[in-house]
């Protein structure tokens, strides 16, 4: 008997939400046939891969959002160094495949000038009375969590507002992208963004050293408590290296199958003007839709638009990580109250906006920007920084913890 | 412990963006065409190499 309750014990306490699996695993099944059916195998990948890079950022918690303000309010840089492994060995694959010179494979690369400044400034703001990013908020929604739904909504609403203004903020000063492939080589570009990366991590020991004494390397921890494997894979919290692993594949994946580098930001302002669209309003009007990939995007069904089928791949994924580790919509329980929905709301707001002018988010302009060796994406890093300091500083006054 | 969702909202939602989606499909050009009409434009493959972002910008030096 006492045997029994024993071998009867992980199984309970393992608590799978089976209603959320089922879900989420009808969802993936019912979209993933109607992605086979009317659309392209390479698109049933591509989503497919968002399931994974979705699994990834919830088990991994890869919030860029929490990880900047820890650095800032605690001095701890774990999360951050994490970030940086993550450009790092992403930009160790990607930069040689894009550096090939093979056709149909286009990077992250993006104009630099006022637009990009402003728009990654704005962002970082966003990020941080949001409560998320591009891929944080996407992930977030898909295990449950209400505030964040506020968020997207508010996100998808500012990008529709960015798309507006994006040619105004284009005609101010700016210069064509730069691209480190073709300034320093495949090699160079690769040294490069190494050495500034560790100058970067550098700084962040020191501010870490300097306030704790030591530095915490949770960024290299290969096991997360004494959980199997098997079960750390399925229910979380995996360690950094997992997810590190999991998004640098599936970022690779996405350039080789979709010819394209992973974005999450496009689809927000599709879906948008789609809205839009379908009350009668003329999206052909506004500049921004009538440049060849929104117009196409625009004209033609979300089940073709990669970033959407991968969008759709990856709230799913999170929905189903959430339902594996029994905590989906747990962020809800404590429901937000006037100033944090106020929070969502401006944050949101500013998140699209700004995502549009920046050519991007932490995903589309940062990762896959310094992934692609542009320039642009850390230019975009260190305006959106200083955005998310000042963030910082005004959440309090959002009743958002620090 | 108490469900931190109710069950019916979670599947109201998720019917509602699967509505949404297929709304948008049932009007699109790919779904004309896979209905058997020839003479419309799909667009399974959207890369833009001539764009200077991903997001279909131009070049700032293209602009007037």
């Amino acid at each position: 008997m006492s045997q029994a309750s024993t071998l009867q014990a992980p199984e309970r306490a393992w608590g799978i939400d089976r209603f959320v699996v089922g879900v989420a695993l009808a969802g993936l099944a019912i979209l993933g046939a109607l992605i086979w059916l009317e659309t392209a195998p390479f698109l049933l990948a591509l989503f497919g891969v968002g399931t994974l890079l979705g699994g990834a950022l919830y088990h991994g918690a890869f919030g860029f959002t929490a990880g900047w303000r820890n650095l800032v309010t605690k001095k701890r840089g774990a999360a951050m160094r994490a970030q940086l492994l993550l450009f790092a060995l992403t930009s160790l694959l990607i930069v040689p495949i894009l550096g090939s010179g093979q056709e149909g494979l286009i990077g992250a690369v993006a104009p630099v000038g006022t637009s990009l400044v402003v728009g990654a400034f704005l962002f970082g703001v966003g990020m941080q009375l949001g409560g998320g990013c591009g891929s944080g908020t996407l992930f977030t929604v898909g295990a449950g969590n209400l505030r964040m739904v506020v968020t997207l909504i508010f996100f998808i609403v500012g990008s529709v507002i960015g798309t507006l203004h994006l040619p105004w903020w284009l005609d101010r000063p700016g210069v064509d992208p730069v691209s480190l492939i073709e300034g320093f080589g495949v090699p160079g570009a690769i040294l490069l963004q190494f050495a500034a990366l560790g100058v970067i991590a550098l700084w962040i020991d020191r501010v870490e050293r300097k306030a704790h004494g030591q530095v915490e390397r949770d960024e290299w921890k290969i096991r997360n408590g004494d959980k199997g494997i098997l079960r750390t894979l399925l229910t979380g919290r995996w360690p950094f290296t997992w997810a590190i692993v999991a998004l640098a594949v599936g970022s690779v994946l996405t350039l080789v199958i979709g010819g394209t580098t992973w974005g999450i930001t496009f689809a927000f302002a599709l879906w948008g003007a789609k809205a839009l669209q379908a009350v009668g309003v003329d999206m052909s009007q506004f500049e921004f839709w009538t440049w060849d990939y929104p117009a196409m995007a625009l004209a033609d069904s979300v089940l073709v638009n990669v970033t959407s089928v991968m969008n759709f791949g990856l709230l799913l994924g999170a929905m189903l990580a959430a339902g594996l580790a029994n905590r989906f919509n747990e962020a809800s329980r404590k429901r937000p109250e006037g100033r944090q929905l106020l929070a969502a709301v401006i944050g949101g707001l500013l998140l699209g906006y700004g995502a549009r002018l920046a050519f991007g988010c932490n995903i589309g302009a940062l990762f896959s920007g310094i992934a692609s060796a542009s320039l642009h994406g850390w230019i975009w890093f260190a305006a959106a920084f200083v955005g998310s300091l000042l963030g910082v500083w005004l959440r309090p006054w959002f009743r958002l913890p620090n | 412990m108490q469900a931190a969702y109710k069950r019916s909202s979670v599947i109201l939602v998720m019917l509602a963006i699967l509505a949404l989606i297929l709304a948008d499909h049932l009007h699109s050009p790919t779904f004309a065409f896979n209905m058997g009409q020839g003479n419309v434009e799909t667009t399974l493959m959207q890369r833009d190499g001539a764009a200077c972002a991903p997001c279909g910008a131009p070049c700032p030096s293209s602009r007037d």
